[in-house]
């Protein structure tokens, strides 16, 4: 790859977004004319008293790393993983201070009383003004700016003093390029910072292109509309968020497998964990992440066949927590045995820390980290330069400990005089602390592999097995009289121990004096936290692992159903729920998918022909997925003729001649069911939207409905014909077997993965 | 839900002693427009109103056109519909059928006709006496009335002029306001016999179609005034005896409509029928008969738009980005019940980030003054220019339109300069501004604007000077402050128009409301020009721009409370309403003697507080006398204006009627005889000269008009009125 092009900044494209849509006349702006061309020019420019970029103010959901205008963590929508530079108040550092005495509050565990942080946190989001997070909407600098205040036309844009912005311009700004301008403030307006490599279009891997589509079908009017509903224009997919599309549509969020995470969904996780651990030192505190993990060492179930319940509901609730401060976000899963392959081959006693786990899950630096640790003077030219070298590469290491290796920084420690016990190095927290602050998902008492024979790394065969279980004693464990373990919980206690390993400097203690080292020591311990179920769930990876516990269970479900735990009516402490309230993940809330992908369309359109461009499904999806599915979301059905509709894949030509017989394209046919109107005037409209919590009443008769086509058998012949992606098309016939174009009214087709 | 309203809000006719007329502008300062007899607007071949070229009958300048108030209905769609449009015989809309058999049904329907009723009527003669601020805050029981000795109500309700309402619609397209005219009425008007001029009618209305809308067209009375006995004037505002054809009074409507009802007949076989019925608009309005506009393209210095803009803004929410509740957005500031109005009139206050558009708010105001020159002489002996609005002028339109850029602002000391000698609230009765100069603390410039009060007669509450209002103050102070926006330069760079707001006529429902208003005057109010004080009264409104209507009854309108306690009659209550005539009662009778009279004003400003210094008094050191005559509404009442040949020379624009009480009584006589000012531009080439001149004065009966200094014939233009 070429290098030697500077990729175009944010700011490059904000600026390239006014320009473009000022047009050639710029008008005075009282003197100021193009004033967002210069940086300096467009943070202090005040036009007519608005200020075009607030200040700053202490409040802001980044305000606490704007010192230097600089973004590290993320922004509103979207954290990013490659922030450029450091600070010194890392809300995700392991331990206060380099002086070695500090306990870190991520890392205490239980029975220590934990030091209230310094500074007070004020990142959740809360429903009173002031005093909340970045969602809180009129807080953030980018509402209060007068150019996005503008830009949107509200007051005083809005036409009771001044016109919206822009002036006497040749087009208006979009809404996805207002968004974009919005964040680019909010992550503190940088002067020079490089969009995700993955977007193209505009706001980052936030980059909403439906939003985008359907703007671009406002500008090109009516035509483009007509075009996409009769398959003469493809539908694109859109590069939002999959529980935001799921949200739109009245579906189910969805726990997809950690790789699948696009770049926004990723930051919006790492985002709400970094928020949690500000809140460590309060001990009550159910925003703070320390809380949750204590549950676990408090409360939970093993052993027995409360294990999967218990934890189902130990994750929803958890998740529903972190939904207060995002609700897109739902917890990921860790697909074991993608990783299979490579850890049957490194998975061995003799040399610990050699385990892969996903890359969500592990470290890096970055040269801006680097360079604040050069700040600490804490190490010597070559590390140094081992240090930016591992930041240049940009590799991603399964453990702190081989990131240390990497660098060529000994991994050293220190006798704390207060516990006796020993603590890390200044040298070795500094390195900790940059690689939590960049990646909240990382943890340092993690020395993945080891523990066990390699051939326990459980493989996909080892999960069917699983799955082909038929009974519920023997899959999820025997009742309290009769307790045992189940095969799922057993596979899952290998994956716990697999995830910690060991601790290859445990014993370096006693070369500090430290005649009996702590094997539970917050700082070098015997083995990972992953491995003790009292501290285990400090660990962050805790959660993808027992989501993908959770999966296997819902997807026995699925094919063992009336199979399950002998007392339904079992209190789960300290759930409200029982364990019969636990049997549905669909009554949660959730399904699991490795992958979705949706093309939205204009719903009151009718479509004749629909052709989807191509989704873009990852090679690994392609590869691992155990079933494929295409959905219609939101299918119109009041006083609407009945018809045919057919799905093909990677048909793009496909029309009602196109065969269905010994055709490999051709997924299936779904044929509608609906009735005329019967009621008054707009009888047939659809339906308000449910918004009242005590709505008993059934699902109302309008409502649009969804119909889900299995696709499984058409995308194998086509992957085994070579194809490398896939797109959907729908083909609209009347019952006459005519093309018809006022039978299909949806809100989105969608092509979904299951493992 | 269609909202139907009538526009404008308050419409005004002028009365004329001709037959012939002409429909009121609807612009600011704009000539009114031709029309035909049935008062349809004459258009060029662009669409746009042809101006009158002549306010006199062809041919006899004692012939005075009357200017009619013309009314159009307006359909509202939604709550978010702030400009609405005409509604034309055959539009179509949902209306509200009213009905005994099936109560209230919404049905479609199609505009056949609207049917106008207007009750026009004078209360002058039955009112209080006119004592300058006493009575605007309420009329004690002592307050003397006019006509004291008529005190038998039934005899009091003679001295109303009340010719009962008339209605016109299509089929019934003219009706008269005139004695006799309306049979089953309980009419009153004045005695026969009253001279030099009887009243027989306050007017006549007229329907017309003019591309298929259906509008009204109300016109006043003749300018007939006359007293009973031998006629003397001996006061400028309270004559006993005399009367009027001044008049004012409700405009509402209902919309003719067709529809389709459909029934099932004694068959059972469904039928179709088409049917009429008619809704009321709900939003009626008010029409005011005012005297003559001699200068129709001269604004005042504040006009009645802007007057109650300013009423509207404070009190009734009505641009809450300029004057509400932080953050001054429009869902913040929609108080609906009366609580919410309480705590919205105690929170509201002026938006400090209110950046108002130079020439729509600003140079309107600035612009005005030095127009003044052609009905006043500010400077009689060394020829001045105080107010020049060229390059380095006092009021340098290129210099003041400036907004800081970039932070760099050469004019602010100029505008600051401007702001500080405007007469501020509080300072009505001071004649010079404190020390506006740290260099000079001695230089004290007289405020501005340099007009006579609300009061600069009598000791009761004074009001000396005349002040802009609070809404063009806060405007100016923002703008002396740098917070405005040159709304040309920065916005529409290539609209010739942008220079002049209301360069086109408007379109919209208050546009139309608002350009009617501009051309009435807005104070001082001493009484006034068409109307006086009570028009800025916030309690006589139900809306913005719209007068509260009573319910009344025929022939029993009200009278002043103690007269109406004798029988138990209807008093006049501000609460409950405004009936016909309640507008202009509160004005001088007859009209044309504080019409002549409104030239300058001697103000003694010895004391502060004090019009009235008693000389003569015992035990009293001897005041030290300081007056100065200042002008009243020089575009309202012109004084020295200038010829058209020789172009620009001065005259006095009443040359010929004597300037004292028998001045006043020519002036019943002869208003009619009196020039226009208008804008010419005579000779040609290097010799044409542009300006409001005079022209159609009648020198038959008027004689050649006097230059300035001529002081035969009393022509003294110092003079007082006097309590």
């Amino acid at each position: 790859m070429a290098a030697s092009k500077k990729p175009a900044s944010r700011f490059d494209r904000v600026r390239q977004i006014l320009n473009d849509a000022q047009g050639d006349h710029v008008p005075d702006y009282q003197g100021y004319r193009a004033f967002w061309q210069d940086i300096e020019t467009f943070k202090s420019a005040r036009l007519y008293g608005q200020w075009m970029i607030a200040p700053a103010n202490h409040g802001d959901g980044n305000a606490k790393l704007e010192s230097s205008d600089e973004q590290v963590g993320g922004s509103c929508c979207g954290g990013q993983a490659d922030g450029k530079n450091a600070d010194d108040k890392n809300p995700n550092a392991m331990a206060g201070s380099s002086a070695g005495l500090g306990q870190g509050p991520a890392v205490d565990a239980v029975d220590i009383e934990p030091t209230l942080p310094a500074s007070q946190p004020d990142c959740w989001p809360t429903g009173d003004d002031g005093h909340s997070g970045h969602r809180s909407g009129d807080t953030s600098r980018s509402d209060r700016s007068g150019i996005i205040i503008g830009l949107r036309g509200q007051s005083p844009f809005d036409g009771t003093i001044f016109p919206r912005l822009l002036w006497s311009a040749a087009r208006e700004v979009t809404e996805s390029e207002i968004t974009f301008i919005a964040q680019w403030i909010d992550a503190g307006c940088p002067a020079d910072d490089e969009p995700d490599k993955d977007s193209t279009d505009g706001p980052r891997g936030n980059a909403p292109a439906g939003n985008a589509l359907i703007a671009g079908q406002v500008r090109a009017g009516q035509d483009d509309i007509r075009a996409l509903a009769c398959g003469d224009m493809a539908h694109q997919v859109s590069g939002r968020c999959t529980n935001d599309e799921m949200d739109q549509r009245g579906g189910l969020h969805v726990r997809k497998e950690v790789s699948s995470l696009n770049a926004e969904e990723l930051g919006r996780l790492r985002e709400a964990l970094a928020c949690m651990y500000q809140y460590n030192g309060y001990w009550l505190d159910e925003r703070s992440f320390d809380f949750w993990a204590r549950i676990h060492t408090n409360s939970c179930q093993h052993g027995w066949e409360q294990f999967l319940p218990w934890h189902r509901l130990y994750l929803y609730f958890f998740e529903q927590t972190l939904q207060d401060y995002d609700p897109l976000i739902t917890l990921p899963y860790w697909s074991w045995t993608d990783y299979a392959d490579v850890n049957r081959d490194t998975y061995q006693t003799e040399q610990p820390d050699l385990g892969v786990i996903p890359e969500a899950y592990r470290c890096w630096l970055t040269e801006a980290a680097v360079a604040q640790l050069q700040d600490t003077g804490l190490y010597s030219k070559k590390q140094l330069t081992g240090l930016r070298k591992i930041a240049r590469s940009g590799e991603k290491f399964n453990s702190g400990l081989r990131l240390l290796k990497a660098a060529g920084v000994p991994y050293t420690l220190a006798k704390d005089p207060q516990t006796g016990q020993a603590i890390w190095s200044d040298a070795t927290r500094a390195v900790y602390n940059q690689c939590r602050r960049l990646n909240p998902l990382w943890f340092p008492n993690r020395w993945p592999g080891s523990l066990g024979a390699p051939t326990h790394y459980p493989k996909p065969a080892n999960v069917d097995q699983l799955l082909a279980i038929p009974n519920w004693h023997d899959f999820g464990g025997g009742p309290s009289e009769d307790h045992h373990f189940g095969a799922l919980e057993q596979m899952h206690n290998g994956m716990h121990n697999f995830a910690g390993g060991v601790n290859p400097f445990f014993n370096d203690a006693k070369k500090l004096g430290i005649a009996s080292p702590d094997p539970q020591n917050f700082e070098n311990p015997a083995f990972g936290w992953m491995t003790d179920n009292r501290v285990t769930a400090y660990d962050p990876i805790f959660w993808a692992h027992h989501s993908n516990v959770d999966r296997i269970w819902a997807r026995w479900q699925e094919l063992h159903p009336g199979q399950q735990p002998g007392d339904l009516d079992g209190s789960q402490p300290p759930w409200s729920l029982t364990v019969g309230d636990a049997l549905s993940t669909r009554k949660l809330g959730y399904e699991y998918m490795r992958d979705s992908y949706h093309y939205p369309t204009t719903q009151g359109v009718g479509i004749s022909r629909f052709k989807g461009a191509g989704a873009g499904v990852k090679r690994q999806v392609l590869d691992t997925h155990r079933r494929a599915e295409v959905r219609l979301h939101r299918v119109r059905r009041a006083n609407i003729p009945n018809c045919h509709i057919r799905v093909f894949l990677n048909s793009p030509e496909a029309d009602a001649s196109t065969p269905v017989q010994e055709n490999p394209h051709f997924v299936g046919e779904v044929s509608t069911f609906h009735g005329s109107c019967y009621g008054g005037p707009r009888h047939c409209a659809l339906p308000l939207p449910r918004s009242r919590d005590n709505d008993l009443r059934p699902l109302h008769h309008h409502e649009p409905r969804n119909f889900r086509l299995d696709a499984s058998d058409c995308v194998r012949a086509l992957c085994a014909q070579g194809a490398d992606d896939l797109s959907v098309h729908l083909v609209v016939l009347g019952l006459d077997g005519k093309p018809v174009d006022d039978a299909l009214f949806i809100d989105g087709v969608s092509l979904n993965f299951m493992d | 839900m269609t909202t139907f309203k009538i526009h404008p809000a308050i419409g005004i006719a002028r009365l004329g002693n001709s037959d012939q007329f002409y429909l009121a502008p609807e612009q600011p300062g704009a000539l009114p427009v031709e029309c035909d007899e049935q008062g349809r607007e004459t258009v060029d071949d662009q669409g746009r109103p042809v101006r009158v070229s002549s306010f006199k009958e062809d041919g006899d300048l004692s012939k005075v056109k009357r200017q009619a108030a013309r009314f159009r209905v307006f359909a509202y769609e939604g709550a978010n519909d702030r400009d609405g449009r005409e509604i034309k015989i055959g539009d179509s809309f949902t209306f509200t059928l009213e009905s005994n058999v099936t109560g209230r049904q919404r049905v479609p329907g199609t505009v056949t006709d609207i049917l106008w009723q207007v009750h026009l009527a004078n209360k002058k003669a039955s009112w209080y006496e006119f004592q300058e601020t006493d009575g605007r805050h309420g009329y004690s029981a002592m307050h003397p009335l006019r006509n004291p000795t008529v005190t038998q109500p039934d005899q009091r309700r003679q001295l109303i002029i009340d010719p009962g309402p008339q209605s016109v619609s299509l089929a019934r397209p003219q009706a008269q306001f005139a004695q006799g005219a309306n049979p089953g009425y309980p009419q009153t008007f004045p005695p026969a016999d009253i001279a030099p001029n009887p009243v027989t009618t306050l007017g006549a209305l007229k329907v017309n179609k003019q591309d298929d809308y259906q509008r009204l067209i109300v016109l006043g009375g003749h300018g007939h005034s006359g007293a009973t006995g031998v006629p003397v004037i001996s006061d400028f505002a309270n004559n006993d005896g005399w009367f009027d054809d001044i008049s004012d009074g409700p405009v509402t409507a209902r919309i003719v409509y067709e529809y389709e009802f459909k029934f099932t007949d004694a068959n059972g076989k469904p039928q179709t029928q088409i049917k009429t019925a008619n809704m009321t608009v709900q939003v009626p309005a008010w029409v005011v008969v005012g005297y003559p506009r001699f200068v129709p393209e001269l604004p005042d210095m504040v006009t009645l738009d802007e007057a109650l803009y300013d009423i509207n803004v404070r009190r009734f929410a009505y641009q809450p980005a300029l004057f509400g509740v932080p953050p001054y957005t429009s869902t913040g500031n929609r108080p609906q019940s009366e609580e919410q109005w309480r705590i919205w009139r105690n929170d509201a206050r002026y938006n400090a980030d209110y950046y108002p558009k130079y020439y729509a708010e600003i140079w309107p105001i600035l612009k005005r003054p030095d127009t003044y020159k052609y009905v006043f002489d500010f400077d009689l002996f060394e020829g001045s220019d105080p107010h020049n609005t060229g390059t380095g002028g006092n009021l340098d339109q290129k210099a003041l339109s400036q907004p800081p850029m970039k932070g760099e602002d050469p004019n602010y000391q100029h505008r600051q300069f401007i702001n500080k000698i405007l007469r501020a609230p509080g300072q009505e009765n001071l004649y010079r501004s404190g020390a506006i100069s740290e260099r000079d603390p001695n230089y004290r410039p007289r405020l501005m604007p340099m007009l006579s009060g609300n009061n600069p007669i009598s000791n009761t509450a004074p009001e000396k000077f005349f002040r802009l209002t609070d809404t063009q103050l806060f405007l100016l102070k923002q703008w002396a402050d740098g917070k405005f926006v040159n709304e040309c330069e920065e916005w529409d760079q290539d609209d010739a128009d942008c220079k002049n707001p209301w360069a086109e006529p408007p379109t919209s429902g208050e546009g139309i409301d608002r350009g009617v208003l501009a051309n009435l005057l807005g104070g001082a109010f001493c009484p006034g020009g068409e109307l006086g004080w009570i028009i800025i009264n916030p309690a006589i409104y139900s809306a913005p721009w719209r007068i509260h209507h009573a319910i009344y009854q025929a022939g029993a309108l009200s009278l002043p409370k103690p007269i109406a306690d004798i029988d138990g009659s209807p008093a006049a209550n501000l609460d409950a309403g405004l009936e016909p005539g309640d507008l202009t009662k509160y004005i001088g009778i007859p009209w044309q003697a504080d019409f002549h009279e409104c030239t300058t004003q001697n103000i003694n400003i010895t004391f502060e507080d004090w019009n009235n210094i008693e000389l003569d008094s015992t035990g009293d050191p001897a005041p030290q006398t300081v007056a100065y005559d200042i002008p009243w509404w020089p575009a309202h009442r012109p004084m020295v204006v200038q010829l058209a040949d020789p172009a620009g020379a001065q005259v006095y624009w009443s040359s010929g009627l004597s300037d004292n009480n028998a001045g006043d009584l020519q002036m019943v006589s002869e208003w009619n005889n009196l020039g226009f000012i208008k804008y010419q531009t005579v000779g040609s080439g290097d010799d044409a000269s542009s300006g409001y001149f005079q022209t159609e004065r009648n020198d038959k009966a008027l004689g050649a008009p006097i230059p300035p200094g001529q002081r035969q014939l009393g022509q003294s233009n110092r003079r007082k009125k006097h309590v």
